[in-house]
């Protein structure tokens, strides 16, 4: 504005009025000499070459930086040791809010030498700068770096093209692309439960023990769930499980090669940033609607609801449940595989199979007295998914392959009891009579549900019948017998009660007849009164006779 | 345990009774299941850390469940395996051709997969000559055809039972160098190749 004021001041020639481009309208100083017109179109050409160039270039800076930056501090920098700060963060949680609040400050008048239009800006800008916006996020009561947000985004609009090549232009424009990425996807930043509250909380609480890492970390993984949110519509499972691999793959490099992290370190920041991601993306990729997850979770509860003749004998599982310890333990292990369901993490619900394969391999211990095998194992965790059946397991099965940390998976011990699971889900799916020992007919019989195994077997080579039964199924027994010879009872009292109303109707019946003969028999006869009042008068005899009239002369 | 590391994935394979759990107890547990007994919860995995030259390997036992009504799932079991010791019984001809099954198998599913042939129960053999039912120069034919290594093991008195982890866990680190990117990437059938190539140099 004030440009084109003092442009005012001068003499110029008619020609250098017009439109650069010759295209016959006036042209405006502030808009580079060209009418408004042109000045749109030229004004949009450079500003997504300017924008694409200063990504790259904002890219390239920051990955100096740190390079730069870790090479000169990775002796230096020092982590705290996590066990024990791990217990000591809840008291010294303020202290460090307080560390980073200082540090914060000290970004901010940092940056502040290097406003916008500064062409030298240092290469330490953009990454600066954009901590500065996550930590803003993290902590409240910074108001002012919001305003800053929004000046430097007003800037950005208010400058001219030509003088946006400063790194911190590109700055802007990521800014304004991440702010605009947010938007659109309120499901995950807003919709946040009291879970993802508290996992975030704990996330940026670990991290705090990191520093400088800690910081990149939380930054990634934000940007991270942030692009996720914009991306799912449009993504398969299994594009969107590549996703989250590869970003896994990234970060865990990252540590390892930029932070020197030692292998159980980047074990440990990958476990946390593996809870925060998938505590946040959960709604939005566990059993996605791209997929036939769900199709396949109800067929599989179809089916095992279909096998629930499948007894223990017919899988060959080592397990005497009518030893107290043992059906503890199965229940142990029902109720573990059960949860699963209700976790968020992918290694949570791992824990939940391992926990369950515990459970399974103390039952086998105490039936045979001896340690498991793997030809114990599997039959009897076949033999718990069966009787557990456990709510959307096929969904589960597929989310933890999907979004779980695939070193975990492969190798380790949770990985062998989630290869069981699988081999038993396959198996449940493949069942036949063969694999169960039994005639294609008795299979054929017991699936259509026309008979069952129970019923057919005489009872002496049923061990599971009589008085070896399961202790539940006995005290159903007697409560079915309690409750039949109940109802006999509370017939014979209604059959009692009728008979009882039954006599009082005759008896009343009959009373009723009874007076009703008894009024025929006596009628009431009322005789009428002897009219003649003195008739009857006895006492008329006593009376003086009636005065006679008398005559008086006088 | 769950906690350790695990570098390699070594499955166990073999018919029924052929003795895998034992030779799994008998390396790492040191012992042999003569009577009852109540230490460990089961066998089915095992982490165990090894010396190798300088280097410290930590191998994955994964125990396998060898009944012919699980056949169709032992392909879940051995994904991603780095070597499959290949069990059978020296006193059993039939678990032998249960053990060309494995082979086959692995051959066809994991190419990256070490095959370790390995036979059983040999002090039986020691103390009967005529119950031996595997021969052994059979075996090594075969083993030769299929570029395995081959034991002759003995739960029960440790003979060969160290030496076969032991050479999984050497083969294993000498070929830790190519496969490491491989390792970290496998991630259940998908591309990963993009990191192989970035994660090497630095």
């Amino acid at each position: 504005m004030s440009q084109r004021s003092e442009r005012r001041g001068i003499h110029v020639d008619q020609s250098e009025l017009l439109c650069k481009k010759g295209c016959g309208y006036y042209g405006n100083a502030a808009w580079q000499g060209l009418c408004s017109k042109c000045w749109r179109d030229e004004y949009q050409k450079a500003r997504q070459r300017q924008i694409q160039d200063d990504w790259a270039l904002a890219e390239k800076l920051q990955r100096e930086e740190e390079a730069a930056y870790v090479s000169s501090h990775s002796s230096s920098q020092t982590q705290p040791p996590q066990s024990h700060s791990q217990h000591s963060l809840a008291t010294f949680s303020k202290f460090e809010e307080k560390k980073t609040n200082e540090k914060t400050r000290k970004v901010t008048t940092v940056k502040k030498f290097f406003s916008p239009s500064s062409r030298t800006a240092p290469k330490k800008v953009p990454p600066e700068k954009e901590r500065e916006k996550e930590k803003e996020e993290k902590l409240p009561g910074r108001r002012e770096s919001h305003g800053e947000n929004l000046l430097r985004d007003l800037k950005g609009i208010f400058t001219q093209p030509w003088e946006m090549s400063s790194p911190t232009e590109a700055l802007v424009s990521r800014l304004r692309e991440s702010h605009e990425a947010k938007t659109p996807s309120p499901s995950i930043t807003r919709q946040s439960s009291i879970e993802t509250d508290r996992v975030s909380r704990d996330f940026v609480e670990f991290l705090k023990t990191l520093h400088k890492p800690g910081r990149e970390i939380h930054k990634h993984s934000r940007a991270f769930i942030d692009s996720m949110g914009n991306k799912k519509q449009d993504l398969s499972a299994e594009e969107l499980s590549e996703c989250v691999q590869d970003f896994y793959q990234g970060m865990s490099d990252r540590l390892l090669n930029h932070f020197k992290g030692s292998s159980e370190k980047v074990d440990r920041v990958m476990d946390q940033v593996e809870k925060y991601i998938m505590t946040r993306l959960y709604k939005s990729v566990f059993c996605p609607e791209t997929s036939d997850d769900e199709k396949k979770d109800l067929a599989t509860q179809h089916r095992i609801r279909a096998l629930h003749w499948v007894t223990i004998q017919m899988l060959c599982v080592p397990v005497e449940e009518e030893i107290p310890e043992v059906s503890d333990s199965v229940v142990k292990a029902i109720t573990d595989i059960i949860e699963m369901d209700s976790k968020r993490v992918p290694r949570d619900k791992l824990a939940c199979i391992t926990s369950c394969s515990k459970h399974i391999f103390n039952a086998i211990r105490v039936t045979k007295n001896e340690p498991a095998s793997a030809d114990d194992f599997l039959p009897t965790l076949i033999y718990i998914v069966l009787k557990a059946n456990p709510p959307r397991l096929q969904s589960n099965i597929q989310y933890i392959t999907r979004f779980c940390n695939p070193s975990r998976l492969m190798t380790g011990e949770d990985g062998y009891y989630f290869t069981n699971l699988c081999c038993a889900v396959a198996f449940i799916e493949k069942l036949d009579a063969q694999s169960l020992n039994l005639s294609p007919e008795d299979f054929e019989r017991y699936m259509s549900g026309q008979a069952s195994p129970r019923r057919q077997d005489d009872p002496a080579g049923w061990p599971q019948s009589g008085s070896r039964v399961n202790p539940v199924l006995t005290q159903i027994q007697h409560n079915l017998s309690v409750l039949s010879s109940l109802e006999k009872r509370q017939q014979q009292v209604i059959e009692g009660a009728q008979s009882l109303e039954a006599e009082l109707t005759e008896w009343q019946e009959s009373v009723a007849r009874e007076v009703q003969e008894i009024l025929e028999r006596y009628p009431l006869d009322i005789k009428p009164r002897a009219s003649a009042i003195d008739a009857e008068n006895v006492e008329n005899d006593r009376l003086p006779p009636p005065l006679q009239p008398q005559v008086f002369a006088g | 345990m769950t906690a350790m590391r695990v570098d390699a994935k070594v499955v166990m394979l073999g018919k029924e009774s052929v003795g895998k759990t034992s030779l799994v107890e008998r390396y790492v547990h040191r012992r042999f299941l003569v009577g009852p007994y109540q230490n460990t919860i089961g066998a089915a995995f095992v982490a165990k850390a090894l010396n190798v030259g300088e280097k410290v390997i930590t191998l994955g036992i994964w125990d396998t469940a060898g009944s012919e009504r699980y056949e169709a799932m032992s392909r879940i079991y051995y994904r991603g395996a780095r070597a499959a010791i290949v069990c059978y019984d020296l006193t059993d001809s039939s678990s032998f051709g249960r053990a060309r099954f494995w082979v086959k198998e692995l051959q066809n599913c994991e190419e990256h997969c070490k095959i370790y042939l390995c036979g059983t129960k040999s002090d039986l053999i020691e103390a009967d000559r005529s119950t031996r039912q595997v021969d052994y120069h059979d075996v090594q034919d075969f083993a030769d055809e299929i570029g395995a290594q081959h034991f002759e093991t003995s739960s029960k008195t440790g003979k060969n039972v160290d030496e076969v982890f032991q050479k999984v866990a050497e083969d294993f680190s000498s070929c830790a160098l190519e496969f490491m990117q491989e390792e970290k990437g496998v991630d259940l059938g998908q591309k990963k190749d993009s990191y192989f190539d970035n994660c090497c140099h630095n």
